[in-house]
């Protein structure tokens, strides 16, 4: 089964918004990023990354100063195979990783019903456990 | 260490972006939450809670039309203790379960954090999410 493993945040100021998470539930920071779409910090929970960001674009059309939730990405075992059944279902897709090399992060963006942002990938992002069946199979 | 355990999307057809989800990534069907906030559906991965709701109140302050992610939750070990020191940090208690007596499988406390996030906190786990890693090592003894 597919996994929930990302959750986006917009944040005007991610430093103090990473800090606060940090100190408030112990989440490890795994990664700072400043590219093309975002600024901001990955922190993980040890399972999922939440990713607290200054957007650069706007991406779900609320507009550059919209703080709040943003978008969840979802771990899959084959992105083509993923991308081919969200589409099937009515899922729009918006945008790839810019670098495909680089792993650790979103691959695909799709948007599902009513608009709702969401990423998909198959390597895990940094700092999140893998699937359970990749698990499974470095343990055997 | 606390753990994310609960994603709650803002939706103006729960039933139909539920059924999305589950075609799409074989995520379960685990409750029918209707009551006085929301009436949605909740899925599960196995590990998370996402929740699919209609929301009856506008928590947010963005209007009863806003669409999209609307907060998350996280599961501590104890609620009392993490909300003195979230109120510590400067985050704003919103409301509390409302319900009589202790509703397992939902938030216990909702919090705004920094710019406004809502976010809830429970000790007891939304329903569909796994326990934390300390209660499964305490069940296995």
């Amino acid at each position: 089964m597919a996994k929930l493993r990302h959750i986006a945040i917009a944040a005007q100021d991610p430093d103090a918004m990473a800090e606060f998470y940090k100190k408030a539930f112990d989440f490890e920071e795994v990664r700072k990023s400043d590219g093309p779409l975002a600024y901001g910090y990955h922190l993980s929970d040890g399972t999922i990354d939440l990713a607290i960001l200054r957007f650069k674009t706007d991406q779900i059309g609320k507009g550059l100063d919209y703080t709040g939730l943003h978008h969840f990405g979802i771990l899959v075992e084959d992105v083509e195979e993923a991308a081919k059944v969200v589409e099937t279902l009515g899922g729009k897709h918006y945008m790839d990783q810019a670098t495909p090399e680089r792993t650790g992060g979103f691959e695909v963006k799709f948007y599902g019903p009513e608009g709702v942002l969401f990423d998909v990938a198959e390597h895990p992002w940094t700092g999140t456990e893998p699937l359970p069946v990749a698990v499974k199979e470095a343990a055997e | 260490m606390p753990k994310l355990r609960h994603i709650a999307i803002a939706a103006e057809d729960p039933e139909a972006m539920a059924e999305f989800y589950k075609k799409a990534f074989d995520f379960k069907e685990v409750g029918r939450p209707n009551g006085y906030l929301a009436d949605g559906v909740f899925l599960s991965d196995g590990t998370l809670n996402m929740a699919i709701l209609k929301f009856k109140t506008d928590q947010l302050g963005k209007g009863m039309d806003f669409r999209g992610i609307h907060h998350f939750g996280v599961l501590v070990e104890d609620v009392e203790e993490f909300s003195k020191k979230l109120e510590a940090l400067g985050a704003a208690h919103y409301i509390d379960q409302g319900q009589g007596g202790h509703q397992a499988g939902y938030f216990e406390k909702k919090f705004f954090g920094p710019e406004h996030i809502l976010f809830d906190i429970a000790e007891h786990g939304w329903a569909g999410a796994e326990p934390l890693p300390a209660q499964v090592k305490e069940a296995a003894e």
